[in-house]
């Protein structure tokens, strides 16, 4: 159990009974939850964590036959909730993590009582009657920034590229910078988020849950948020006003309200 | 003293109007939803756009590709979100001529009283020289990498085992063949650990021979038995050269270690080989001799009765080493390549009944050929005659009991099966796979009965010349059959 909580950089803060588990999306880890988290902690238990790969996570857990689905992260989701016993808790996650959640309660819904997906998608590739977004081109030229931003002369990202295993004195600048990360591993996390294809396993849902959707989101636009909510059971949509993937970070407020709404 | 500058350039270099315009970077500011608001001339002269069709019209990611967008969304607002500013992201802004150049993105948020961002001021670097440059780096890099692992895997995959030691001639590198060879365990070996898989015959001979070879600089050829993985020592050359840098000093020594355990067998075989057709040539001689010495006895008064027996004594030996030597002579064209084959269409019967006469005249062993007497071949007659004999004579040799030997041919599809079978004791199964063998002798003792124990090796020679096949049947207690097959 302790493995697991090490292994995931597991926090837990608060002082109500009922757990709330929050999801970090792709390309970041568990801070990108510090303007929201303070609103839930004097009611609710809140757990935090890193999926295996990112932020403070036990890197050399990370291995791409298992983290190369998002069964492998929806299988970290469920470790945590069996390390700390939990049950009937409400799931938060953003971006890619509303699948993984989803995934995680399809196979385990126990361990859930509620789960607020924050711009979620089931396929962010167009399909044939289906608008995703983006076409295979534009997330090609997604991994070409990725990669030049990872290894290139960029200094925002430039502490993961010091974060190297041979040296390892240089690691604190890795864990201190935001969203920094191990380059390999961001690129296979990028493919595994953006080329899953999850529209089948929406129905499958037993657990009541939310999609909030901003007005204006290129990365899950509007069409995406409704797709969702039309192919979930017992799934409501609440569209917020704030703009960008991130309302979480960007709008705190409202969507600190819109999450408080529904559970 | 130095030049004044006067004050009307003074207030030309803090004129932050002139300043922010004409700077050599773009500055950009815009609202949280990246409606731009401001920006200066620099920028718009590298966006070829006017500041009217900017302000208020654009947002910051009209300028972006698609993937740049994603990025910009994914990682540049979270970030600047989260610590307020952003250092020297990379983009790709696209020009109103659609064509695009690399930048430089760095930027800070401007906070409202509720802590939410409310606008991001950001500089522009363009960097699209740099960029090519990054390129190239990046290129070299991964030409670096994939080189790094060709080798590797050629350094790991090649069939020795080679290894490296540091100028003291400690052992720091080895590969993956030398690793899996002694089931070290993985990247960790000491030298005692290797030590002790070297058969101790040979152990301190190789540490005295190294110690010596490191302090003088002289390259190490040395042939030790090495205990392999599944606890069975083979013979291998252990070879290693100095590596002498631009000063002449030795910084390095590269080894190898070449199995040679089958060549050292082959050697060992062959001394054996030796051993026995000295052995077999001397047998006939001595005969011979002692056959010489009588009748040089009786040169002067030849006894009329003893004459004819004693020359058809000589003549038997003579015809023995004289068999002896053209086996060894067989066996070194074999293994120089050179069996001819004379090809004509002859009929098989008759060259079995030829073949077999000399059986028949001893008269021990009652010989049956059984076949289609109007059957031919085309193969080289002598050669096929000369394996039959050779089957046949190894009847007579293993199964001196068994009074009939039964040749028998017959036509099957596109080939013609020849056996020859004998009511002998058989041959024990786990003999069978090495009759064929060169040297190979059913009793390796070596006492019971004669020969090299070429013949067959030679006969398997002569069928494969042929594009045919052969091999044995046996039956402890039954009897065995040799057969062969030659394509017609």
């Amino acid at each position: 159990m302790d493995s697991i909580l090490k292994r995931n950089n597991v926090q837990v803060i608060g002082d109500g009974k009922q757990v709330m588990l929050f999801a970090h999306g792709f390309g970041c880890d568990q801070q990108s939850w510090k303007f929201i988290v303070d609103s839930f902690t004097a009611d609710y238990k809140v757990v935090l964590f890193d999926y295996v790969g990112s932020g403070k996570s036990d890197i050399s857990q990370y291995s791409s036959a298992k983290y190369g689905k998002l069964d492998g992260y929806a299988q970290d989701v469920l470790d945590v909730c069996a390390a700390l016993n939990l049950s009937e808790a409400i799931f938060v996650g953003h971006s890619v993590s509303a699948m993984i959640g989803l995934l995680a309660a399809v196979r385990q819904p126990e361990y859930f009582k509620k789960l607020v997906f924050i711009g979620p998608s089931p396929r962010y590739l167009n399909d044939e009657g289906y608008v995703g977004g983006f076409e295979r081109s534009d997330l090609e030229s997604l991994f070409e920034f990725m990669d030049s931003n990872y290894l290139g002369w960029s200094s925002a990202m430039a502490p993961a590229i010091m974060g190297n295993p041979d040296r390892p004195e240089l690691g604190s600048f890795l864990t201190s910078s935001f969203c920094a990360t191990d380059p390999d591993i961001a690129r296979e996390f990028a493919r595994v988020t953006f080329f899953s294809d999850n529209r089948v396993d929406l129905n499958k849902l037993t657990v009541e849950s939310l999609t909030l959707q901003c007005e204006e989101d290129i990365i899950a636009p509007l069409q995406v948020g409704q797709y969702v909510t039309e192919h979930t059971p017992n799934n409501s949509i609440i569209i917020l006003k704030a703009t960008g993937h991130c309302p979480h970070i960007s709008e705190p407020e409202e969507t600190i309200k819109a999450i408080k709404s529904f559970i | 003293m130095p030049e004044q500058i006067n004050k009307e350039m003074l207030a030309l270099l803090d004129d932050a109007d002139a300043l922010y315009h004409n700077a050599p970077c773009g500055y950009v500011s815009f609202l949280a939803n990246g409606t731009i608001v401001k920006i200066n001339r620099t920028l718009l002269t590298w966006l070829g756009y006017t500041a009217d069709e900017i302000l208020y019209q654009k947002k910051f990611g009209d300028f972006l590709s698609k993937g740049g967008q994603i990025h910009y969304e994914m990682f540049f607002r979270p970030m600047l979100n989260v610590s307020g500013s952003v250092k020297e992201l990379s983009y790709e802004l696209v020009k109103s001529d659609g064509s695009a150049f690399h930048v430089l993105f760095s930027a800070i948020a401007i906070r409202g009283e509720s802590n939410a961002v409310q606008a991001v001021n950001a500089i522009i670097t363009d960097n699209t020289d740099r960029k090519h440059y990054e390129k190239e780096i990046l290129l070299a890099k991964k030409l670096a990498e994939g080189e790094k692992k060709t080798f590797q895997f050629l350094a790991d995959l090649i069939p020795e085992m080679i290894w490296t030691a540091k100028a003291d001639g400690e052992i720091d590198y080895v590969n993956q063949r030398f690793i899996y060879y002694f089931n070290l365990p993985e990247k960790s070996f000491s030298l005692n650990v290797i030590l002790s898989k070297i058969h101790s015959e040979d152990r301190n001979i190789f540490i005295s021979t190294w110690k010596a070879n490191v302090l003088s600089g002289q390259d190490l050829h040395i042939e030790l038995k090495l205990l392999n993985k599944h606890e069975e020592y083979e013979w291998h050359l252990v070879k290693a050269v100095p590596y002498r840098n631009e000063e002449n000093q030795i910084t390095k020594w590269f080894g190898s270690c070449t199995n040679i355990n089958e060549h050292k067998r082959a050697l060992k075989k062959k001394d054996e080989f030796m051993s026995i057709a000295s052995h077999e040539l001397k047998t006939p001689i001595t005969s011979l001799m002692g056959t010489l010495q009588l009748l040089d006895r009786m040169k002067n008064d030849p006894s009329p009765k003893m004459l004819p027996n004693l020359i058809e004594r000589a003549n038997k030996n003579i015809r023995k080493v004289n068999s002896l030597v053209g086996e060894l002579l067989n066996v070194s064209q074999l293994n120089e390549g050179q069996l001819h084959l004379t090809k004509t269409t002859f009929n098989i019967a008759e060259m079995i009944t030829n073949s077999c006469h000399h059986v028949r005249t001893e008269g021990i062993f009652d010989v049956v050929v059984k076949g289609d007497e109007k059957l031919k071949i085309c193969a080289d007659e002598s050669r096929i005659e000369q394996v039959l004999i050779n089957f046949v004579n190894n009847a007579v040799k293993y199964a001196p009991n068994s009074k009939q030997i039964v040749i028998s041919f017959e036509q099957q599809a596109e080939q013609v099966k020849f056996c020859v079978t004998d009511k002998g004791p058989g041959i024990p199964l786990e003999k069978l796979p090495h009759l064929f063998d060169r040297y190979f002798r059913v009793d390796s003792s070596g006492s019971q009965y004669s020969g090299l124990g070429l013949g067959l090796y030679i006969c398997a020679e002569i069928i494969k010349k042929h594009n045919g096949r052969y091999g044995v049947d046996s039956q402890l207690g039954d009897g065995t059959t040799f057969w062969f097959t030659l394509p017609c």
